[in-house]
């Protein structure tokens, strides 16, 4: 989580990361001006539509002042999809890749185009040029 | 009686009159006391925003504030107004804000994508109350 010293963008560095399934990830803020969270695209968590697999469970770091830290592990293959809640608006979001197609269970990306803006999937990185890169950070972006 | 009223309204002016120049020592030092609540108490916000100070902000006039920004000091440093550009755009007007202090040495105005309290893409317009306010309040 980082964002610039007048706060005019704010991004997940990398926004794109491939893992492991068992993989434990930790999101630290590393802004100073500011706080953000790590949700997951969840019916559970804000009644959102689900971008993450069916098998995997929801999270919600709260907000996470700077320096703080919160960590998930994720088990299930497949797509996740997250977003700051007071920076969805703007676009802050990221996706994690666990696992690869063809690993068992495995859940491709979410086909929902309604519950989130077009900044928001235009911001995600697609799985392939994730798995072909392992992180892709926001310099990347075209 | 209709004597009586005006003298009554020009009392209640004089002393509101009193109250705003009294106002401003009030401010200079935090915490400003009511109705400013500390913006790091009430939202999930560091206590000081590089940049912006040590926050307080009247509940009821958000998003625009005025935020008085106060430095590691306690000292009245700048004053800081936060209008969402959509606002703006939809026709929206910011008229005849409080200002905390009334000496402004600059002002600086620049995009803030958004944080919690004010979420929408906004501009941050920040009166620096003297010359070494900026510095005061960078970090
Ligand atoms: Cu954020």
């Amino acid at each position: 989580m980082k964002g610039t010293a007048r706060g005019e963008r704010i991004w997940f560095a990398p926004r794109g990361l491939a893992v492991a399934p068992g993989s434990t990830v930790r999101f630290v803020n590393r802004d100073p001006g500011n706080s953000h969270t790590a949700t997951a695209y969840h019916p559970e968590v804000y009644g959102r539509t689900r971008r993450i697999p069916a098998a995997a469970a929801p999270w919600d770091s709260d907000f996470l002042l700077p320096d703080e830290s919160f960590e998930v592990t994720l088990t299930a293959p497949g797509v996740y999809d997250y977003y700051c809640i007071p920076h969805e608006m703007a676009a802050m979001v990221g996706r994690i890749v666990v696992g690869a197609p063809g690993d068992a269970g495995w859940e491709g990306p979410s086909a929902d185009a309604e519950d989130v803006s077009p900044e928001v999937l235009a911001a995600l990185p697609g799985v392939e040029e994730i798995l072909a890169n392992g992180r892709i950070e926001e310099e990347d972006r075209a | 009686m209709f004597k009586s009223t005006l003298l009554s309204a020009a009392l209640v002016l004089g002393a509101a009159a009193c109250a705003t120049a009294h106002d401003e020592d009030a401010l200079r030092m935090a915490p400003p006391g009511d109705p400013y609540v500390q913006v790091s108490d009430v939202l999930p916000l560091p206590a000081f925003l590089p940049g912006l100070g040590t926050l307080f902000v009247n509940p009821e006039t958000l998003p625009a504030g005025p935020f008085l920004s106060y430095d590691h000091d306690g000292k009245l440093s700048a004053t800081i107004y936060m209008t969402p550009l959509e606002e703006l755009q939809n026709g929206t007007a910011y008229d005849d804000l409080a200002i905390g202090a009334h000496h402004v040495s600059s002002v600086d105005i620049y995009y803030n994508a958004g944080h919690p309290g004010v979420e929408k893409p906004h501009a941050h317009v920040v009166l620096f109350h003297d010359d070494e306010a900026k510095g005061r309040l960078a970090k």
